[in-house]
């Protein structure tokens, strides 16, 4: 019985404790070492968040370059497929094309009235600044089950605040949480963590909460609300970060929200300017 | 001689090559995007075999680094992944200095043993110390198809030490 009570303490302790070799560092050591680092980094201890800031823009670099090749073949499969199909996407985009020209008149006419409207009713035109917004690359489109992100390759250096809403061809895809020097962290709509005041066609209000899967749900709707398919749904605007009227998606038939921006083909997005973030997350 | 000593080394170093490749770059084994809820944390299974069959080749301090590097690009805190990591080679050691002999259902059941206690710190902390909210679900899933999946790269894992490295088990 000692005998094996030995083993166990022998074999423990051997674990936690051996080096020599390959091994320079102890599993012991590297744990307290980890655990430090840890409490450093969430406690935000004031040279942490620098330091912190150098290593993600390094690490981001990096893992741009690393993930090159994982790029490149995907690109080169959908460049040959969209070669073959040029002729039959001409033809649909010449269909399309007549038909944008006949909606074409009828949106002039409506934002024109919209705008006069508005200033019958002296109310400020939302969409006056939209040209503020900055282009920024996507780095790293990394899947995780836990969190749904995208590191950007603009940061604090051009003036990216945490909160700032980012889209993608007017669509929003969610806002920044992370700022370093040189790039940034955009965490998307559908992630978990995501929570935004929505407006939907009938006017009803409500929150967007992403699930972890592709499409949010839509939650604290009003009472006896149904949700039916294809509601265009909009950003309220409430929380003053999100500019209202920015399109999100539309919903489908099991109620969740089916984005307009697939989160998982981002490359190029848009952070905006427009609204008066205060980085105090 | 000495090209074969070269691509010798280039063998031996390719499981921590490939440790270091899928924490940096944006390749990820998650494959959520065909399978809605198949996500799999394969980075602990690499750990745990060599760790286990060949601990010269997984140094400790490589690991660390590569948690820590995987920290970084997933947005976690730093050192969580590699307080996991840690937790996977303190078993593979504790097995392999306990075993003479492991086979695959062994190796398979002291690594559900691992993984529970490695998962365990990684969520604790994450729940207490972070603002990231996750759901049991998806984690129960992916300890699930990590756990399934264990025994194929087991194999496939166990096919190229036969053939590049050469055996020489615990």
């Amino acid at each position: 019985m000692s005998v094996s009570r030995d083993d166990f303490s022998i074999a423990f302790r051997s674990a936690l404790l051996q080096r020599g070799g390959a091994q320079k560092f102890s599993v012991l050591s590297l744990i307290f070492l980890a655990l430090i680092i840890f409490f450093l980094d969430v406690y935000g201890v004031k040279f942490t968040k620098p330091v912190r800031g150098i290593i993600n823009d390094v690490v981001y670099r990096v893992t741009f370059l690393a993930s090159t090749p994982t790029r490149f073949f995907p690109q080169i499969s959908k460049d040959l497929s969209k070669y073959f199909n040029v002729k039959e996407e001409n033809e649909r985009l010449k269909i399309e094309i007549e038909k944008y020209k006949s909606l074409e008149l009828n949106v002039e006419f409506l934002s024109d009235e919209n705008k006069n409207l508005q200033n019958i009713l002296e109310t400020e035109y939302f969409n006056k600044n939209l040209t503020n917004i900055v282009l920024a690359k996507v780095l790293v489109d990394k899947n995780s089950p836990f969190l749904k992100s995208i590191i950007i390759n603009k940061g604090t250096r051009i003036g990216i605040l945490k909160g700032m809403p980012v889209t993608k061809d007017n669509y929003l895809v969610g806002r920044v949480v992370e700022t370093n020097y040189l790039s940034s962290r955009v965490l998307l709509l559908n992630d978990l963590n995501s929570r935004i005041p929505v407006t939907l066609d009938q006017g009803a209000q409500a929150i967007l909460s992403g699930s972890g899967s592709n499409n949010p749900i839509l939650e604290y709707l009003p009472e006896d609300y149904e949700i039916l398919e294809d509601i265009n749904v909009f950003a309220s605007g409430k929380d003053g970060i999100f500019t209202p009227g920015t399109p999100i998606g539309k919903t489908n038939e099991d109620g969740e929200v089916e984005l307009f921006v697939d989160p998982n083909q981002l490359s190029f997005v848009t952070v905006n300017f427009n609204t008066k973030v205060q980085e105090n997350f | 001689m000495a090209k074969v000593s070269i691509l010798n080394k280039i063998y031996n170093s390719g499981p921590l090559i490939l440790l270091y490749y899928l924490c940096i770059s944006e390749v990820d084994t998650n494959l959520e995007k065909v399978f809605d809820i198949f996500t799999l944390n394969f980075q602990i299974i690499l750990i745990y075999f060599w760790v286990l069959k060949r601990p010269e080749l997984m140094a400790n301090g490589h690991i660390f680094l590569a948690g820590l590097i995987n920290d970084v690009v997933m947005g976690y805190p730093l050192g969580i992944s590699s307080l996991s990591y840690l937790i996977i080679i303190f078993f593979g050691t504790y097995v392999r200095n306990k075993s003479v002999n492991t086979t695959i259902a062994s190796d398979w059941f002291t690594f559900l043993m691992a993984m529970i206690f490695s998962n365990l710190l990684f969520f604790s902390l994450l729940n207490n110390f972070s603002d990231l909210t996750f759901t049991f679900t998806k984690i129960g899933y992916n300890m699930f198809f990590t756990l399934f999946m264990f025994p194929i790269f087991w194999l496939l894992f166990n096919i190229y030490q036969m053939t590049f490295i050469g055996m020489r088990d615990a």
